[in-house]
């Protein structure tokens, strides 16, 4: 009991004192909260890493197990029940059972009884969902909906092809169930158990949904899905006789009897995102219905033919996240606790199907890799906060110096003064190591949620419990504190070890040792910062781009630990230069009034260790800092980039079909008002056609895209895409006549190296080049006696046309009867059509026209002023024939009409134009109307097949442009990076000039980029993701991306990956802190210990400006030269470490199967590192006026007199 | 040429509240070397310190060569510590990473002087107190006598006309300190500018070599001869 009231004593008084001496104990206090702060957290993170990996990872229904009866049905069978009531209560034994880990459950109605262990066994393909067969419902058109969903056997063995319905109990309606099938829910709600129960719900995936055009709270009136009752290996089949409902042969070698359950009256109440195919176990995409809809006698028949499982949600966080095989381990442990006793009192044995172990292996792997990666960048922060706390230590103790040599004097033996020490630094490292311990905790899944740099998405994203074992707790405890209190020992150790009087003594003066050790280390580093720099920079006299070290090993090691070595040796090379800032300053302002009269003042005042230590640590904060904040930035950047190349715009749309401008806006306008917004808005489109071009002499065919001059205005370009880094220059290259090449495009060329590269270049020869391209056009030959088979098989063509109603060979000339009428699709091929007055009729496809007589027909005076010809065929044969000369259109009105599409022979030299849309689409009053025959493109395949046997042939026109090579491109938004790389790049001038005009304004391309203006940051980018899946339930649709998406996937997996933005986060925000703390405490110590040097300069006649002044200098210099090499010390490791991410980006590229052609390129943050470094300059002067105008004021006398 | 009248000083509040000096009077004419002895704690130091400008007293007035002070805070009285003043501490108080020159040139810098004349001074100063062959070593290097005379070359560079020396050889060696005190001497009765010393010591056998002694008891001066005085105390 003594001893122990002994202990409390001392405690009490090492507390006291403490507090007493807070001023030194601060600096301790720090060192240990930050140190505590980043080694907790850095535990944690890998913790809490691990959990939210394995739970965003894991791909899996939202049913992580499938729990059946392990007996099957049949007569007499004892351990199943058919008893929904019963088999559902067998949830409640699973749940309360805590080692299980259940953290929801459910029976559900769906597919039938696995009881097999893998893919691969023949049993895993019988069992059967339940299927939806057919909808009915008024206010939607269920009619056209088809139910066939053969992806599902696509994507995994074939157990059915038709679209099932999962049929939820009332667990799945709220709790874990519900939180997960909510996340997938993109118009409506996931309904409570009430309105599931009162409206009847229904939940749609959106594929379905936007076929039948419903939407949320409308009715379906009647459902009907089938279960199977019987089934039949092939080839025994089942006797239709024993089958009341309909007998259907599945893909997978098994018959069965389908029986239908109606459903009536039932409420739409959302809608989900279809999801990828996970695991086939489950089948995908259901239709999920309330099971309060089924009746008593519905729920018996589903049980009776083995549809009934129960659902389990495990609580994922509890996955451990160690090593695979303990997660596998967990998972069997649950499956074998589950499997391992019999349920309710009918004694029903179940049998287990794991639905996420498959996924774990590879995860983990991955994971591991992450791991490593994080671990390794949160070094720099562990380094700093251990040498905040070493200094810290060293400053403090320093002061108890001459204290520990006098109670030496007084007879304290060394074991009762070590004691005294460590007990105050006991006290007081607890207290702060528990406060960092708690913020750390606290802090981790807000690190974990971090997307970008200083970004922080909802909380809600990831369910992450960050805890700690106790065992981890204490070891925590006892590295942090013991450094602490082992750091201290060593240091009473030294003082007691030195002679009493020198212990009394003001100043020690130590050489700092190993000098050169520092400067090797230092070299190694600034060998890999120029490596570095050398290979993100790729200057062109760095011909094999490998940089100075080639060796792929050397190389590789150099990048790994070469960012150490530079920030470590920096800091201490550079910290003895951070200490010449008073000389610095004494130059600058030496002659000045500022400094004139305490010139001397400053003089070797830069000497003194603890200022040499206040470099040091000012230069390792800051460097960290501004490598924080650089690389942080660089990486949110490079992850939009990426983002950016990947989808090329907005949202990227693969059609089916070929389709031109105003076909691919009005489908993405139909989806934009599907989504609920303004149809009419704004958008922007552009398609990137592709042509093979050739240069004579160099290569043929080389695929050559082409920007379109809306590319600008869509796509979202690079700097570092095209050449120079100049994005302007390049638009306006392409816009004129230049054009660029992919690397190796170029090679191929032997197109100069140099240009593009930011370089004069010499030699301007080899850049022009002249691109030809060859036209490959159907052409009729007009030979004379080929022109009668020539008419009659386009009359074959005609007539295979169907074209209705046919007013072939009738007379409707001279009559005014026809203004205004539609003649859309007739048949007016030989009919006579002159003087009569057609204004405004609409010909659209019609054909008009003769075939070859002697009375040369015309329709001289037809007026077809305001008719839309749009597509018209129009057939003068006589055209064909070189020795005719007459002109089927001679004398025709085309004023104001619209001709555009117009296929056909014909002449229209003669005929009046005036604003006529000609054929191609152009105005005639601009440059007259080109004539016939229109390109063969424009023609209907019928008429094509029809005139094929005659020599209908292939008429090359080669056309070319000259072109000038203004340098290479790495990509093209949204086109794959290696194609680009042997393409030509052209601008639509060009492009025009080759194809020629005909064929450009008839463009129709299948893949389109398009620019949806403010609608693609509205609601943080949802509202995009929503439009891309709207539109991917469209049909005609190949695949969607958007930008969003795309850049979440990115975020996730690519250039930074999950997590190291929240990583690079704290790293500033401690360091920042770090910074502005060490500061303040280490002024505050070293203002301290020079209070008596203040007081002698009053005492000889210096004034207290003059005092304020030479302390302001002093420390100002020191701390300014030190942050002015803090950030030049931070911006060579941010190029340090590029050579770092580039190693393990290339991993996590091999791993994520994710590449990217974003290098990364270094940004400075400077606003943001500008307001760290003015916080710390702040708090600098802050503390520098505090304490000086404490010393100013402290009894001058008695400060002289003694310590 | 100086002189304190009626200066009181006390420390504390209410009932812990101690009057160290109850209303001191005393003059020191120029080239005067003067003793201040008393037994600990009566007030010497404290008298000092208000006549150098490091503490103000609460009533009374001190004044020297026309300059009138002793109730302004130390911030308020620079010009008396630069001008009128000059301290020698018992530890010297040098400037550990300054020369010995440039800790003499600071102090005449910090007064306005410029940079070339107060190395100008400050060499004279040297020369004054016989080390200018120690002028560029640093205090570290210098032996505590020497250290001393460094400090006085600081308190004499001025030209004040009043030297304070509180203990200045409790520190040194009795060589050393019969050194310094031959240089008070010899600087208090120079011949071409004579200035005055008053110095607080506890060593009778310096306090013998002064001009005057003064013993002070019980706050107030009690006695200015020195037979006096021993004869009172022996």
């Amino acid at each position: 009991m003594k001893a122990f009231d002994r202990i409390i004593d001392s405690l009490r008084i090492a507390s006291i004192s403490s507090w007493r001496t807070k001023e030194r104990g601060l600096a301790i206090v720090a060192g240990v909260f930050l140190a505590s702060l980043v080694v907790t957290t850095v535990l944690a993170y890998g913790n809490g890493l691990s959990q939210a990996f394995l739970a965003g990872g894991i791909e899996a229904d939202v049913i992580d197990a499938k729990v059946d009866m392990k007996r099957p049905p049949g007569d007499n069978v004892t351990g199943r029940t058919n008893d929904s009531i019963q088999w559902a209560s067998v949830c409640d034994d699973l749940l309360s059972d805590e080692s299980l880990s259940v953290s929801d459950c459910d029976l559900v109605y769906g597919r039938q009884g696995i009881r097999v262990t893998g893919f691969f066994d023949e049993n895993f393909i019988r069992p059967q969902p339940l299927n939806v067969e057919s909808i009915e419902g008024i206010t939607s058109d269920w009619e056209n909906v088809s139910f066939d969903y053969p992806e599902q056997l696509e994507s995994g063995p074939p157990i059915n092809g038709q679209r099932s319905v999962r049929i939820l109990g009332e667990s799945s309606w709220d709790g874990e169930f519900s939180n997960r099938y909510q996340a997938e829910i993109l118009y409506g709600e996931w309904p409570t158990p009430d309105r599931a129960l009162n409206s009847r719900a229904v939940v749609l995936p959106n594929q379905v949904a936007s076929q039948a055009g419903v939407s949320e709270n409308e009715t379906i009136d009647r459902l009907d899905f089938s279960y199977v009752s019987d089934y039949s290996a092939l080839p025994a089949e089942i006797d239709p006789e024993s089958c009341s409902g309909e007998i259907r042969t599945g893909v997978n070698g098994f018959q069965y009897c389908r029986e239908t359950i109606t459903l009536l009256n039932l409420t739409v109440v959302g809608i989900y995102a279809d999801q990828p195919p996970a695991n086939p176990a489950l089948q995908f995409n259901h239709i999920f219905i309330t099971g309060t809809v089924l009746t008593e006698e519905q729920n018996l028949t589903l049980m009776q033919n083995d549809h009934a499982y129960l659902a389990l949600a495990i609580d994922r966080s509890k996955l451990p996240s160690s090593s695979t095989s303990a997660a596998a381990d967990w998972l069997d442990d649950i499956e074998n606790n589950v499997e391992g006793k019999n349920y309710t009192t009918a004694n029903i044995e179940v049998d287990y199907y794991d639905l996420i172990s498959g996924t774990l292996t590879f995860l983990n792997i991955y994971l591991g890799f992450v791991q490593i990666f994080d671990y390794i960048i949160m070094v720099p922060i562990i380094a700093l906060s251990l040498s905040v706390l070493a200094y810290g230590m060293l400053l403090s103790l320093e002061q108890r110096r001459r204290e520990i040599s006098i109670e030496r004097v007084i007879g304290a033996t060394s074991e009762t003064l070590q004691r005294m020490v460590l007990l105050e630094i006991l006290v007081m490292s607890s207290a702060a190591w528990l406060a960092g311990y708690l913020l750390a905790l606290a802090s981790v899944p807000l690190i974990l949620n971090a997307v970008g740099f200083m970004e922080f998405e909802k909380l809600d994203q990831l369910d992450v419990s960050v805890s700690l074992s106790v065992f981890s707790t204490i070891i925590l405890f006892i590295i942090v504190v013991g450094i602490a209190a082992q750091f201290g020992r060593s240091r009473t150790r030294s003082f007691l070890e030195m002679e009493i009087d020198e212990g009394v003594k003001k100043v020690v003066i130590k050489e700092g040792g190993r000098r050169w050790l520092q400067y090797l280390i230092f070299f190694i580093g600034l060998l890999a910062l120029i490596e570095a720099y050398i290979e993100t920079t790729d200057p062109i006299w760095d011909e094999d781009d490998d940089g100075l070290v080639s060796n792929f090993i050397l190389n590789g090691l150099l990048f790994i630990f070469g960012p150490f070595l530079l920030w470590i040796g920096g800091a201490l090379v550079l910290g003895r230069l951070g200490s010449l800032g008073p000389k610095i300053a004494q130059i600058i302002f030496g002659r000045t009034p500022l400094l004139k009269d305490v010139r001397r003042g400053l003089q070797r005042s830069g000497s003194a260790e603890s200022v040499n230590r206040l470099a040091i640590i000012m230069i390792l904060t800051l460097s960290i800092v501004t490598l924080a904040a650089v690389q942080g930035e660089t990486g949110t950047l490079v992850d939009e980039r990426t983002a950016s190349a990947q989808v090329g715009s907005d949202l990227q749309v693969q059609f089916t079909d070929s389709v031109n401008k105003s076909v691919a806006e009005q489908r993405l306008r139909d989806a934009i008002f599907a989504v609920g917004e303004d149809k009419d808005m704004s958008i922007g489109s552009t398609t990137v056609p592709t042509i093979l071009t050739n240069i004579d002499g160099k290569a043929s065919n080389i695929p050559t895209w082409v920007l379109l001059d809306s590319h600008k205005e869509v796509m979202i370009w690079d700097n570092q895409a095209v050449p120079n880094q100049d994005q302007e220059a390049a638009f306006e290259g392409w816009k004129t006549t230049s054009f660029t090449a992919g690397e190796s495009a170029a090679i191929t060329l032997e197109l100069s190296r140099e240009v593009g590269r930011g370089k004069a270049v010499s030699n301007d020869d080899d850049q022009i080049q002249t691109l030809t391209y060859d036209e490959d056009n159907f052409v009729a030959i007009p030979v004379d006696q080929q022109q009668i088979d020539l008419l009659s098989s386009f009359a074959q063509g005609i007539s295979a046309l169907d074209l209705s109603p046919n007013y072939s060979g009738k007379d409707l000339s001279n009559t005014d009867t026809w203004a205004g009428f539609n003649f859309s699709g007739s048949n007016l091929f030989d009919t006579n059509l002159s003087g009569s007055n057609f204004t405004n009729t609409s010909l659209v496809g019609a054909v008009i026209g003769f075939g070859l007589s002697d009375a040369q027909p015309n329709l001289f005076g037809l007026d077809l002023s305001g008719a839309n010809l749009t597509g018209i065929g129009i057939a003068d044969f006589n055209q064909l024939n070189p020795f005719i000369s007459s002109n089927l259109l001679s004398g025709v009105n085309f004023t104001n009409s619209n001709l555009s599409g117009a296929w056909g022979f014909f002449d229209l030299n003669q005929s009046t134009l005036s604003n006529t849309t000609c054929p191609d689409g152009t105005n005639s009053d601009q440059s007259g109307c080109a004539s016939g025959p229109a390109p063969a493109m424009l023609w209907p395949q019928e008429i094509v097949l029809a005139m094929q046997p005659l020599e209908f042939k292939i008429e090359t026109t080669t056309r070319n442009a000259t072109v000038e090579f203004m340098g290479q491109h790495r990509w093209v938004p949204g086109l794959d990076n290696s194609e680009a790389q042997t393409s030509l790049v052209i601008g639509e001038s060009v492009w025009r000039q080759l194809v020629g005009t005909d064929v450009a304004n008839n463009l129709t391309a299948t893949k389109w980029f398009f620019d949806v203006g403010a609608l693609a940051s509205k609601d943080d980018g949802s509202v995009l993701k929503r439009l891309s899946s709207q539109i991917s339930t469209q049909s005609n649709i190949s695949s969607v991306s958007d930008w969003k998406t795309s850049h979440e996937d990115v975020e996730r997996n690519g250039g930074l990956i999950f997590g190291t933005p929240g990583l690079l986060t704290l790293q500033f925000v401690v360091a920042s802190l770090a910074a502005v703390a060490s500061a303040f405490v280490f002024l505050t110590l070293v203002l301290t210990q020079r209070r008596k040097e203040l007081a002698i300069l009053q005492a000889i006649g210096a004034s207290p400006n003059q005092v304020m002044r030479l302390v302001l200098f002093e420390i100002l210099s020191i701390v300014i030269f030190s942050m002015f090499l803090g950030s030049l010390l931070g911006v060579g490791i941010s190029y340090a470490f590029n050579g770092f991410f580039g190693i393990f980006g290339f991993i996590f590229q091999l791993f994520g199967g994710n590449s990217t052609p974003i290098s990364r390129e270094i940004l400075f943050p400077w606003i943001r590192l500008s307001l760290v470094y003015l916080a710390v300059l702040t708090t600098v002067i802050m503390a520098l006026l505090v304490t000086t105008r404490q010393a100013l004021k402290a009894d001058l006398a008695v400060t002289l007199k003694g310590e | 040429m100086l002189k304190v009248d009626g200066l009181t000083k006390g420390f504390g509040f209410g009932s812990n509240r101690l009057e160290v000096l109850k209303g001191i009077n005393l003059d020191i004419e120029k080239g005067e070397l003067v003793a201040l002895m008393g037994p600990s704690g009566c007030g010497k130091s404290t008298l000092l310190n208000i006549i150098g400008g490091l503490l103000e007293g609460d009533k009374g007035s001190i004044t020297l060569n026309e300059m009138e002070y002793g109730l302004r805070p130390p911030s308020k009285v620079v010009d008396i510590r630069r001008n009128g003043v000059g301290w020698i501490f018992q530890d010297f108080h040098l400037l550990p990473h300054l020369s010995a020159l440039e800790n003499v040139a600071l102090a005449l810098e910090m007064s306005g002087m410029s940079a070339e004349l107060a190395d100008e001074k400050a060499a004279w100063a040297i020369e004054k107190v016989d080390l200018i062959d120690r002028a560029k070593h640093l205090p570290d290097q210098l032996s505590g006598g020497q250290q001393q005379r460094i400090a006085i070359a600081r308190a004499i560079a001025g030209q004040r006309p009043l030297l304070l020396a509180d203990e200045p050889t409790g520190n040194l060696d009795i060589h050393s300190g019969n050194e310094i005190l031959q240089l008070f001497k010899d600087l208090c009765h120079s011949k071409d500018d004579p200035i005055s010393i008053l110095m607080v010591t506890h060593d009778p056998n310096l306090a013998a070599q002064a001009d005057r002694m003064l013993l002070l008891r019980d706050g107030v001066t009690f006695a200015s001869n020195i037979k006096d005085a021993w004869g009172e105390e022996g």
